[in-house]
């Protein structure tokens, strides 16, 4: 049927019983995603929240909202769909293509009128989104809860859509010729100003879902924040997060950095994700199968369909609400294809795109604006990152904690300085290291930063046993953690201040090349070179050895 | 044909994903008939892996929270 394999499931199946009671058929969107049953289960929950809640908008709405998006953009399988719904729901056919022919003449009510015209908007050019389309409706009687919803219809339909074109999926009913509803694209990108939609009092704290935003992203990305009218919505939003994003390679696609350790597998995951979000006309069959001549299976395949339609929805959501996106894939797209960056000053590279996606940049204004408690926000975001630095220059870690006094008071002096032409997190790890650097000075021996390249050509490796196969299986965390930790603090400080940021610290490689004021190709040699000495000292403790009772440390050296 | 130095050299930007196509297809035929550039790439692999997964030099809560402490309380006191 699509593109993906499929199996029978259990008729018991209690989220296809949902969507049977609610469209009255299981559609085929998701009979193809049978391989991964916990995966329509969370959809189920998402489409619950959205669509079959009966809340400030009624469910015929939210039918006609979908209806025109989906005619807008030409989504023969969800036509069919909303076109069966709304006249199971009793509305007739002609009155159905009357509408969809042109729905300002269709005598529609102002506010549905409002709401249809904000939802194309929104759904087919989000980023012209303005806050007077979202504060104009509510200002006429529409209320803000309405107004969320319909963002949240319109980013449910995105969310669909994707997943119809990724999966490759056939209507499910006689597709029918349909009248094109017509947007009018507008070039201007909105500005942001948002939120748009004021958020009801719940208290953050408290919130399960908020806990673990924190815990991946290390902050509460605005999109979710925003949408608290509606906690429920956020609740199921999370659990879907919890059950697609699992693997590191696709918590990466989100945050907009570049994996860990990108491999071949890895940058095709991330072109084929960002293909489909991005330019879903251009996405076919042939993506599917080139992703499994990579060797990737119908199951991960599945999973990378399902996290571009949920980069989809949350970027509608974003621009609906109108707060910065925290997930830009946009940055990834093609980021694997080899590049030459020049890399002279620091300047070259900060676009308004960079400027755009930093999370700090409220927190920043805020202690500008002389909100002091605002700075302990932002060394909360950052302590992780600046002990790394210094830990990583200094090599001990009482002299780590000492300095980050020394570095902290330092970035708030010259706070009023920062104009936002790097990002926050790249400034302050500068200083950080700035701070380190100038404490290396003034200890004896000074240990040399710079580069001899006599040494560079020289390293060979020594240690070429092959390693076994599950090597994280073999110590408990804490002791994996003690032989990292000590292993690279053997390293000599130039490498392990790059390996700390890079690999530990996880940060973009541009960001910490120019934070260390290094040119990307000397960053991108340290690093190896670091990798290739870190491999050379854990090398004695993960031999592959014959027979059993692998456990313990090699008594190699 | 390319030695094993060559594969060296290249061993970054190939974890990278960073090489043109037909370097790869150089850099893994050496691949397939040379054992100790095989492990020594495997074992660079899983080295990112352990060190990228550890979440190794935490600096714990109550390590930072005197700190932080110490440090908004010179902030307050008028220091800007």
């Amino acid at each position: 049927m699509g593109y993906l394999g499929e199996i029978e499931l259990e008729p018991s199946f209690q989220p296809f019983a949902a969507l049977r009671e609610q469209f009255g058929m299981v559609p085929h969107v998701f009979r193809a995603q049978t391989l991964l049953p916990g995966m329509i289960e969370v959809e189920v929950k998402l489409l619950s929240a959205i669509l079959f809640y009966e809340g400030a908008l009624s469910r015929l709405q939210k039918e006609f909202l979908m209806l025109m998006l989906a005619s807008a953009q030409r989504n023969e399988v969800w036509v069919a769909i909303h076109f069966q719904m709304l006249r199971l729901l009793a509305v007739p056919e002609s009155r159905l293509d009357q509408i969809m022919a042109g729905f300002q003449e269709a005598n529609l009510s102002s506010a549905n009128a409002a709401l249809i015209t904000f939802a194309l908007k929104l759904g087919i050019n989000g980023e012209s989104v303005l806050k007077e389309d979202v504060t104009g409706p509510v200002a006429q009687g529409l209320t803000e809860e309405s107004m969320l919803e319909a963002i949240l219809i319109t980013a449910l339909a995105n969310f669909l859509a994707t997943l119809s074109i990724g999966l490759g999926v056939s209507p499910d009913f006689a597709p029918r010729q349909f009248p094109r509803v017509e947007v009018i694209r507008i070039q201007a990108p909105g500005q942001l100003t948002g939120p748009f939609l004021l958020a009801s009092g719940h208290s953050p704290d408290d919130f399960a879902p908020f806990g673990w935003l924190r815990e991946q992203f290390g902050f509460v990305p605005d999109v979710f924040r925003s949408q608290m009218l509606r906690p429920d919505v956020v609740e199921s939003e999370v659990e879907f997060m919890r059950t697609v994003l699992t693997g590191p390679v696709k918590q990466c696609i989100f945050r907009g950095e570049r994996p860990p350790l990108p491999s071949v597998e890895d940058g095709a995951l991330l072109d084929f994700v960002a293909k489909l979000a991005e330019q879903p006309a251009a996405f076919g069959r042939e993506d599917i199968e080139s992703m499994r001549s990579q060797r990737f299976s119908d199951e991960q395949i599945l999973e990378a369909v399902a996290t571009a339609a949920l980069s989809r929805f949350l970027r509608t959501v974003e621009c609906g609400v109108g707060v910065a996106p925290d997930f830009p894939l946009r940055r990834n797209f093609r980021s694997f294809e080899p590049k030459k960056v020049h890399l002279s000053g620091s300047d070259n590279r900060h676009t308004a795109t960079t400027l755009l996606v930093d999370p700090d940049a409220e927190w920043v204004a805020r202690v500008q604006g002389g909100d002091l408690n605002a700075f302990e926000e932002l060394m909360n975001r950052h302590s992780q990152r600046v002990y790394r630095t210094l830990i990583g220059l200094l090599g001990n870690a009482e002299d780590a904690r000492d300095a980050m006094q020394d570095t902290f008071l330092k970035a708030f002096q010259h706070l009023d300085g920062f104009e936002g032409r790097a990002k926050f997190s790249t400034w302050m790890v500068s200083i950080a290291s700035n701070t380190a650097i100038q404490r290396l000075r003034e200890r004896k021996p000074v240990e040399s930063l710079d580069d001899d390249f006599e040494s560079e050509e020289g390293f060979r490796p020594r240690q070429v046993q092959a390693w076994t196969d599950d090597p994280e299986q073999l110590y408990s965390q804490t002791e994996m953690r003690s032989l990292i930790e000590s292993s690279v603090m053997k390293l000599p400080a130039k490498y392990r201040v790059v390996l700390m940021l890079r690999d530990i610290d996880q940060l973009p490689v541009e960001d910490a090349a120019a934070a260390l004021s290094l040119s990307l190709p000397a960053f991108k040699a340290r690093l190896l070179r670091g990798r290739l000495m870190l491999r050379e000292a854990l090398a004695p403790h993960f031999a592959a050895r014959s027979g059993s009772g692998a456990k313990g440390v090699s008594t190699h050296d | 044909m390319i030695s094993c130095a060559d594969f060296m050299s290249e061993i970054g930007n190939y974890l990278e994903g960073d090489v043109a196509d037909e370097v790869r297809a150089q850099l893994e035929h050496h691949l397939s008939h040379c054992r100790s550039c095989t492990v020594l790439l495997d074992s660079t692999r899983k080295t990112l892996t352990i060190v990228t997964d550890t979440g190794s030099f935490e600096l714990p809560e109550t390590t930072f929270r005197p700190i932080a402490e110490r440090i908004m309380s010179r902030i307050r006191g008028g220091e800007k």
